[in-house]
């Protein structure tokens, strides 16, 4: 378990690293998505109010200029109508020639906005919403009373008043006017706008804010994207395993051949020296008793002593022969019988082997019978049997272009037996070296020990099947190494 | 001295029957064979002034037979060895060359391969034993010359007349003369060419 835990600890925290990486970038994203939103907004805000604050200068202005006259037939002054035409207005008032201003605080604000020649704010009450704007002009000045309830356009209103996260209030000298509640409340990140409306006349600040809260980042994605990173992480694991798998595998193959060459080697070295030392022996007796034998006169007596050292040495000779034979005798392979698909143990030879045969340009093919195979064998043998088989086809390919190599391998059933048949498009085998290819120690190939095939074959009738070489059409060879079927019940 | 008088042939292997079996077939054709079963007692006692060669199997069980010529040639044996072995390698076989083996056999050894072998390589220590000695012995001639004839030596294998040494070492011709047969005398020369053949090197060596 903890061999597997330290395996999965790095992938687990590039996981991690991933997952956080790619939220930061998402939340990043989306916080400057609703503050771009935020700041269009604000600023929408602050265009639509002074647009509407600037009309009661023009408003003011006006009235300055026409001075209707108070001293009407009718019933009222002209400017009495103005509040039926702009909402906001909730009342005009007027200082006439030699008068004065009732209020105080308007006559204060006149006395400034001669001096600043612009209307002046008297009576600000921004908590309650209202304020008055007076303009100084000759003879008769005006005040205006406004509500700042109506002066909000609401039908031009970028957001919905009653939903909308942003709160926009309007502040003047500490008072504050709140067009709009929004909602300001718990952590995260807030964004502010402030800005002083477009005209001198009426100085209050526009202030938005924007509380984003935790629950606004976009959870679901981040979500998504964990998943996905999880996802693509695994599949590179299981790429990468696999490729080391296999790595593994041709390793291991190419190992088992060294260490085969080896040991044969060695046993070659072995077996060199023992029947070396006897042989040597043997040949020198005879040897020097013939040439004693041919001397004038024969030396008889040392002759027949050479000869007796012979046969003894012959003896010797004779016993390691049969110690090497009892030594490398195969156990019964009976014991380790089992059924074995064919089909894939024929897949698992040319899946090791594939490597190889696409360094020497070519591919191989594998046709198989409807349904599974099933024959009784010992599994290392059979493989050995079948890569042996493979590689015999490949060396026998490398001796034609690389254009017309084929190799093909079917399996099949035959009756009661399970056959696999490797085809190949070599130069085939001689009509005369045909019977022979069996035999131990028999070789076309130069640096062949010519004991590949003969192995198969003893392996094969080990296993209670056969193995046979036949001429391929067109060309070619073809071998089959026919295993008897397991006995459905 | 009797050892000198016919070669010896020092046999080493450590089988039994591989030892007997050669040194009968060795004894055949009339060389005398000493066979050694240990290496090392043979490199302990083997006469090194015999003449003759030496028969040394690859693989013995304590030293191999590698490294048992190695020691040979580093102790400056002069005795041709035979290489025995019975699974040569090439490899195996190009270190016994370069070790300054004579020759290298595969077992089982055919008669006719060993004893010809054998012969050539006696004859060879013969030869150069022979041509060792003679080199000795006109070392030792050459040391009893004073310098004076030395020059003279020198410049006579240098292919000079008496007139043209005696200006080269602002000598009368007479006393070179006299030089002459001095140094002709002690070199036990009879002839030019016998005494260029001879001492042409060792003058060479000298200056």
């Amino acid at each position: 378990m903890l061999q597997v835990h330290r395996h999965r600890l790095p992938w687990i925290l590039l996981w991690c690293l991933l997952t956080a990486l790619g939220g930061l970038a998402l939340a990043q994203a989306k916080l400057g998505q609703i503050q771009t939103a935020f700041e269009t907004d604000a600023r929408i805000v602050h265009r639509l109010l002074s647009q509407r604050v600037v009309q009661h200068d023009a408003v003011l202005a006006t009235l300055a200029l026409l001075q209707p006259d108070a001293e009407t037939t009718e019933t009222s002054p002209p400017e009495q109508r103005l509040p039926s035409v702009y909402p906001q207005i909730t009342g005009v008032q007027r200082r006439n020639r030699e008068a004065s201003w009732l209020d105080g605080q308007l006559q204060v604000a006149e006395t400034l906005s001669r001096a600043l020649r612009r209307p002046a704010l008297a009576g600000a009450d921004l908590n309650r919403g209202h304020y008055q704007l007076v303009l100084a002009a000759e003879p008769t000045s005006f005040a205006l009373q406004l509500d700042l309830r109506a002066v909000v356009p609401w039908s031009e209103w970028p957001m919905a008043p009653d939903t909308s996260p942003v709160r926009v209030t309007l502040t003047h000298e500490g008072q504050s006017f709140v067009v709009q509640p929004g909602l300001l409340q718990g952590g995260g990140w807030l964004f502010e706008f402030h800005k002083h409306l477009a005209t001198e006349s009426q100085p209050f600040d526009v202030m938005a804010a924007r509380q984003v809260g935790w629950g606004e980042l976009p959870w679901g994605w981040m979500l998504g994207w964990a998943v996905l990173a999880a996802a693509l992480l695994l599949a590179g694991r299981l790429l990468l395993r696999q490729r080391t798998e296999r790595q593994r595998a041709e390793e291991l193959l190419r190992l088992g051949q060294v260490a085969r060459l080896n040991t044969l080697g060695e046993l070659a070295a072995g077996m060199a020296h023992e029947l070396n030392q006897p042989l040597t022996a043997v040949l020198a007796n005879t040897q020097a008793a013939s040439r004693m034998l041919n001397d004038e006169p024969p030396e008889l007596s040392s002759a027949r002593g050479a000869m007796l050292q012979a046969v003894e040495q012959a003896r010797r000779a004779s016993d390691v022969v049969g110690r090497l034979r009892r030594a490398v005798e195969r156990p019964d392979s009976a014991a380790h019988m089992q059924p074995v698909e064919l089909e894939d143990a024929v897949r698992n030879a040319l899946y090791l082997l594939e490597p190889e045969f696409k360094r020497h340009h070519f591919v191989s093919q594998l046709d198989a019978s409807t349904g599974p195979t099933i024959v009784l064998a010992e599994p290392v043998a059979l493989e050995q049997i079948i890569h042996n088989l493979l590689m015999n086809a490949q060396q026998a390919l490398e001796q034609v272009p690389a254009s017309e190599r084929r190799l093909t391998v079917t399996v099949s059933t035959q009756g009661k037996l399970g056959v696999i048949s490797i085809a190949d498009s070599g130069p085939g085998i001689a009509v005369d070296v045909l019977p022979r290819i069996f035999e131990p120690f028999f070789t076309t190939r130069e640096a062949g020990l010519g004991l590949g095939l003969s192995l198969c074959e003893t392996l094969a009738s080990g296993l209670g099947g056969s193995l046979t070489a036949e001429h391929n059409a067109p060309r070619g060879a073809v071998f089959r190494l026919s295993l008897p079927l397991v006995v459905s019940p | 001295m009797s050892s000198s008088l016919s070669p010896l042939i020092h046999l080493i292997d450590d089988d039994d029957a591989v030892r007997s079996s050669l040194a009968l077939l060795i004894s055949t054709v009339g060389l005398r064979v000493q066979a050694w079963a240990d290496p090392q007692a043979f490199m302990n006692g083997f006469d090194r002034q015999s003449v003759g060669a030496i028969v040394l199997d690859v693989r013995m069980p304590g030293i191999s037979g590698l490294s048992v010529l190695g020691t040979l040639k580093e102790q400056g044996v002069d005795q041709p060895v035979i290489m025995l072995t019975g699974h040569g390698t090439v490899e195996m076989c190009r270190r016994a060359f370069k070790a300054g083996a004579a020759e290298f056999l595969e077992k089982p050894v055919d008669d006719e391969a060993l004893l010809e072998a054998l012969q050539t390589a006696v004859r060879q220590h013969v030869k150069s034993r022979g041509r060792n000695q003679a080199d000795r012995q006109a070392q030792a001639r050459f040391a009893q010359l004073s310098a004076r004839e030395r020059e003279v030596l020198g410049l006579i294998t240098d292919g000079l007349t008496n007139k043209e040494i005696g200006r080269a070492l602002d000598l009368s011709p007479r006393t070179v003369e006299s030089h002459r047969a001095n140094l002709f005398a002690k070199l036990e020369a009879d002839s030019l060419a016998q005494l260029i053949r001879h001492y042409a090197a060792l003058v060479d060596a000298d200056s």
